[in-house]
């Protein structure tokens, strides 16, 4: 049984010391790997991630991430993905990694991902540029998380987002900021190329269960969600499972 | 001069908490009713919602300012869920 713990929005800025680090004293225990699922600092300021570095520095279990769209907002998000690679977490970005754990491999694609709202509802690739790229963004950002999703070979394999690819895990939040908060886009290409589960974060108002449309798994785990400081899921590795060829 | 629709107010007071690095969170309500301004939802820190508090006695000096917001406590717990 492979054990992932995972936690999105932590807000980190100089005010969070020791807001994590007690939670995580035993953590080794109860997980195999620790899954953030962006937003890890409040402004995205070098010095904030520097204060989550500190508290994820030799948890025991490896730590992978994603960024968010507060890690973006100083227009830093290199320096941030930095600070957190120097004591060891894999920040990725459009791209995969592949974890050997003692009961099997753990594969995660992970990015960031974009607006763009959902089916039926979703906006398109027409009228001014400026909308045009707001779509173009979300589709080229969802085709290379199917790429990477695709090239993993792993006994279980989890796309990690910030943005959410699905409706279902919004339930709270104003309709009306939908498309501010992910797209099906990111959807298609997970149902594509095939995954175990989906975790994202970004609706704090929203809930903790849903699937894609393909019926895979799609947990939002942004604390105000979850409520705790980490949601553990295990899942039984199926053998190495190559993604769509 | 006519005075500012509070439906204004209120969302340039949400606006100001999401601009402001003192605050930085986008999901708050902000409600005006009575003299009063309400604003709620999750923060992750004591200094932030203090901040709150500070920022909306900046924008809304003339209001009374009923600081709602919540710093949700995390703990860990021993739930798992089977995914598969």
């Amino acid at each position: 049984m492979i054990r992932v713990a995972a936690a999105g929005d932590l807000h980190f800025g100089t005010d969070s010391k020791d807001a994590l680090r007690p939670s995580l004293s035993d953590i080794a225990d109860r997980a195999d790997a620790l899954l953030l699922a962006g937003d890890l600092t409040k402004t995205g300021e070098p010095d904030e991630a520097d204060v989550l570095a500190e508290e994820l520095d030799g948890i025991g279990i490896p730590v992978v991430a994603v960024l968010g769209n507060h890690d973006h907002h100083a227009d830093r998000p290199d320096e941030v993905r930095a600070r957190l690679q120097r004591v060891g977490v894999v920040v990725l970005e459009e791209e995969g990694c592949v974890i050997e754990l003692p009961s099997g491999t753990l594969g995660v694609a992970g990015a960031k991902g974009f607006g763009g709202g959902y089916i039926g509802a979703s906006a398109t690739e027409f009228g001014e540029p400026e909308t045009k790229r707001f779509v173009h963004v979300t589709r080229s950002t969802a085709a290379a998380l199917g790429a990477a999703l695709g090239e993993l070979v792993a006994d279980v394999r989890i796309a990690l987002l910030h943005y959410s690819p699905v409706r279902d895990t919004l339930q709270g939040e104003p309709l009306e900021i939908y498309p501010f908060l992910g797209s099906y886009l990111l959807a298609e290409a997970v149902d594509t190329a095939g995954a175990d589960l989906v975790l994202h974060g970004h609706a704090h108002r929203g809930i903790e269960w849903g699937s894609t449309p393909g019926g895979i798994p799609v947990r939002n785990v942004a604390q105000p969600v979850i409520r705790r400081a980490f949601a553990v899921y295990t899942l039984e590795p199926r053998g190495i499972a190559l993604a769509s060829a | 001069m006519p005075e500012t629709p509070t439906a204004y107010r209120e969302e340039e007071l949400r606006q100001a908490l999401a601009a402001d690095p003192r605050v930085a969170e986008t999901e708050l309500d902000v409600r005006i009713a009575g003299g009063r301004i309400m604003i709620s939802g999750t923060v992750p820190t004591q200094d932030r919602r203090d901040a709150v508090a500070a920022v909306t006695r900046e924008h809304c000096p003339d209001l009374e300012v009923d600081n709602r917001t919540v710093v949700p406590s995390l703990p860990t717990t021993d739930d798992e869920e089977r995914v598969r």
